[in-house]
């Protein structure tokens, strides 16, 4: 740190280099008195180092004092689910930044959902996109490259509201990246190197982590619980940073857990009351989550245009803008789509 | 003791080495003693023994002025009682807390993810720009924001759903020509946002707090959402973290004090293993439940939300419940029965809570 940007006094700017310190963090972690006793300064004298000090850092962070109007929030922009239905619930879609989470049984969809986003991301601002493309993040099964092809030549049915020339234009499998994660030491170099130079340079703007429980479940055992949380919590600090720097959804994908005793007061059921399973990775984790998902597979079928599709319910467990609701969904070729039933949360809580 | 090195009766060669040795007022000079001092600011040692015995002289003038300027408790509480506090627009919550979240102190929310912390934040935020004659503050707010979940589309059906609130209880015309002002983009306006993406940034941001607080008086609020995130990783010292947030705390409470505001900080919920058994404390550790004046705890009890009253000095305790609807933060519907502890079954009067928010929506 170059102390002599700061606005104060040379005597001041001395004494500090003088008692060794190099960094504006390690001045601001300590106290007033502790400070006066190192530097010899007066009580003044540290309150005005602290005061431009402080400065300096809200100045290299763009300080976001606001008033109203969010620019750098891009207020209301959301990355859309490819489905109306889907936005309705989500009230527009995915949030620029924080971490969106969709959890549920194998089978439910959740892939199916992520490969959606994944090229619902590559189309224009004015179409729900981000005009970039995806990195993906496989830490179980091999990427689906079928399923995304017979996605993408799907495109006309699912977005009929595009017009044909826009969707051919889209060169979809060049810009979705694909990495493979086999343990946890991969996907924090993954994260933490490779992410950072794609969001860089503008080639993605969605990161789909599919899924992150996989890891952290496998190689803890069950007496590790606070291992576990440092890991998960030094990796969900990353996926932040990199969300908010670069205005990128970053959604998990993430396993469930069964419930087998009854309410318990020590494990929080986010109001899922009746709910046979749970989001994994416990309290530690549901706290870096901003918005949760949870999508559950549901006995009998539904129908569109004569195709019918196990019937799968997306639900809103909590988010800072949306209530709790949900909506019925199907996976059929081009992709999954909600159903517009109004009647979509009439059933009790149980029959899931 | 404020008096200026240059107002007091020295010799001005003497006064000069002070200022240049760096000492502004006189209660720089107060914990010095000679030896020190005239090694500091190069002055002899009788020089320096003079100094000192005429502050300690000049001092007991002052304490006598203190004693006088002592307060009773008397004026205390009418001062309290003159700063007033924050509605959260559910009845029942106000009522625990004593008419609102208190202005003066520090009140902690904490709650798993979810339960409506943030929600409570942002009703604060709308709630404290209430003009005064609706019974409000009339003043802005500054939101710090360390997670992210500062959602502007969220408080903007906040705002709207309280001007449509005060705009029913509208009678005369003072409280008429008030609403004129008091529009949804008005009260944006006057939310001051800040993101913070780590510890550093949010201590750094809090030593510039009281100067910003000074530019802008009519902040009567001060949120920070949340206090835990960022210190809950990357911290390898413990001792560390309980010293910086002890620190943080302290001033915090002197800002909240000086400047008559209300802080409110919001924290995480974390499970602690105890006999076998495991239950949900509030993170931070033990020392930091001393931190704030008043601690709210947000918890589920099956589909109910419920908000108990941990800890306050002034208030007793007491649990009431509450729900999020479109509009923010309010109370929850009327119970037919009698609430009991075996909530785990949803009949069709708790679904009750879920339908109006659907139907508001479509």
């Amino acid at each position: 740190m170059e102390w002599e940007q700061l606005d104060l006094n040379p005597r001041i700017i001395a004494a500090v280099k003088k008692a060794n310190f190099r960094s504006a963090k390690e001045i601001l972690c300590v106290s007033g008195p502790d400070l006066q006793r190192l530097t010899r300064l007066s009580k003044t004298d540290v309150q005005r180092l602290h005061c431009s000090v402080a400065a300096v850092v809200r100045e290299s962070k763009p300080s976001q004092l606001i008033r109203g109007e969010c620019p750098v929030l891009e207020a209301g922009h959301r990355l859309s689910c490819a489905c109306p239905v889907l936005d309705g619930l989500m009230r527009g879609g995915l949030p620029m930044r924080g971490i969106t989470e969709l959890a549920g049984e194998s089978a439910a969809g959740k892939t199916q959902f992520c490969l959606q986003l994944c090229l619902s991301v590559q189309y224009p601002q004015e179409h729900g996109g981000l005009n970039s493309g995806a990195v993906y993040i496989c830490t179980e099964d091999s990427f689906p490259i079928k399923r995304l092809r017979q996605l993408i030549t799907q495109q006309p049915q699912l977005r009929p509201d595009l017009p044909p020339a826009l969707i051919r234009s889209r060169r979809f499998s060049d810009n979705i990246y694909i990495e493979h994660a086999a343990d946890l030491e991969a996907l924090q170099a993954c994260v933490s190197q490779r992410v950072p130079v794609l969001l860089k340079r503008g080639l993605v703007r969605l990161l789909v982590v599919d899924s992150v429980a996989a890891l952290f479940r496998s190689e803890f055992q069950a007496d590790e619980a606070v291992q576990r949380s440092r890991h998960l919590l030094a990796f969900s600090n990353i996926l932040h940073r990199l969300s908010h720097e670069y205005g990128a959804p970053v959604v998990c994908v993430n396993q469930v857990t069964d419930v087998v005793d009854g309410p318990n007061p020590g494990r929080c059921d986010y109001g899922l009351v009746g709910s046979k399973v749970l989001p994994a990775l416990g309290i530690a984790w549901a706290n870096q989550v901003m918005v949760r998902l949870m999508l559950r597979r549901l006995p009998g079928q539904v129908q569109s245009d004569s195709r019918s599709s196990a019937t799968r319910k997306l639900e809103v467990v909590f988010a800072p803008h949306l209530p709790r609701a949900s909506c019925l969904c199907g996976v059929w070729e081009e992709g999954v789509r909600g159903i517009p039933d109004d009647h979509s949360d009439l059933q009790p809580q149980g029959s899931s | 003791m404020h008096r200026t090195v240059p107002s007091l009766p020295l010799a001005p060669s003497v006064k000069v080495k002070l200022i240049n040795a760096g000492f502004q007022v006189a209660s720089d000079l107060t914990d010095m003693r000679p030896l020190q001092l005239c090694k500091e600011a190069g002055i002899s040692q009788e020089e320096a023994v003079e100094v000192l015995q005429m502050l300690r002289d000049d001092g007991q003038p002052h304490q006598q002025r203190a004693a006088t300027e002592s307060l009773t408790a008397l004026d205390l509480l009418h001062q309290e009682q003159a700063l007033g506090s924050i509605v959260t627009f559910c009845s029942a919550l106000d009522n625990a807390l004593g008419g609102g979240v208190p202005v003066g102190k520090t009140t902690e929310i904490c709650g798993a993810p979810g339960v409506g912390k943030t929600q409570l934040c942002m009703q604060l935020a709308v709630d404290v720009q209430i003009p005064v004659c609706f019974g409000g503050l009339g003043g802005k707010a500054l939101y710090i924001d360390t997670e992210g979940s500062f959602l502007v589309q969220r408080v903007v059906d906040m705002a709207d759903a309280a001007v449509q609130h005060c705009t029913l209880l509208a009678e005369d015309t003072e409280q008429r020509q008030a609403l004129e002002e008091l529009t949804v983009e008005k009260i944006l306006s006057n939310l001051f946002l800040v993101r913070c993406h780590d510890y550093v940034e949010l201590l750094a941001e809090v030593y510039l707090l009281p100067d910003f607080i000074s530019e802008h008086p009519e902040v009567r609020l001060v949120v920070i959402d949340s206090i835990a995130f960022p210190f809950r990783h990357d911290f390898e010292d413990l001792s560390q973290r309980t010293r910086l947030l002890n620190g943080l705390a302290q001033q915090l409470i002197q800002l909240a004090t000086q400047h008559s505001l209300a802080v409110v900080l919001t924290n995480q919920m974390t499970t602690r293993v105890s006999n076998g058994q495991s239950k949900l404390v509030p993170a931070l550790g033990e020392s930091w439940g001393h931190a704030a004046t008043q601690r709210l705890i947000l918890h589920w009890e099956g589909l109910r939300r419920l908000a108990s009253l941990y800890k306050s000095p002034s208030q007793m305790e007491a649990t009431i419940q509450y729900q999020i609807t479109v509009q923010g933060f309010r109370d929850a519907p009327e119970e037919p029965r009698p609430t009991s502890s075996s909530s785990a079954v949803s009949s069709p009067s708790e679904n009750h809570s879920k339908r109006p928010r659907m139907e508001d929506l479509s």
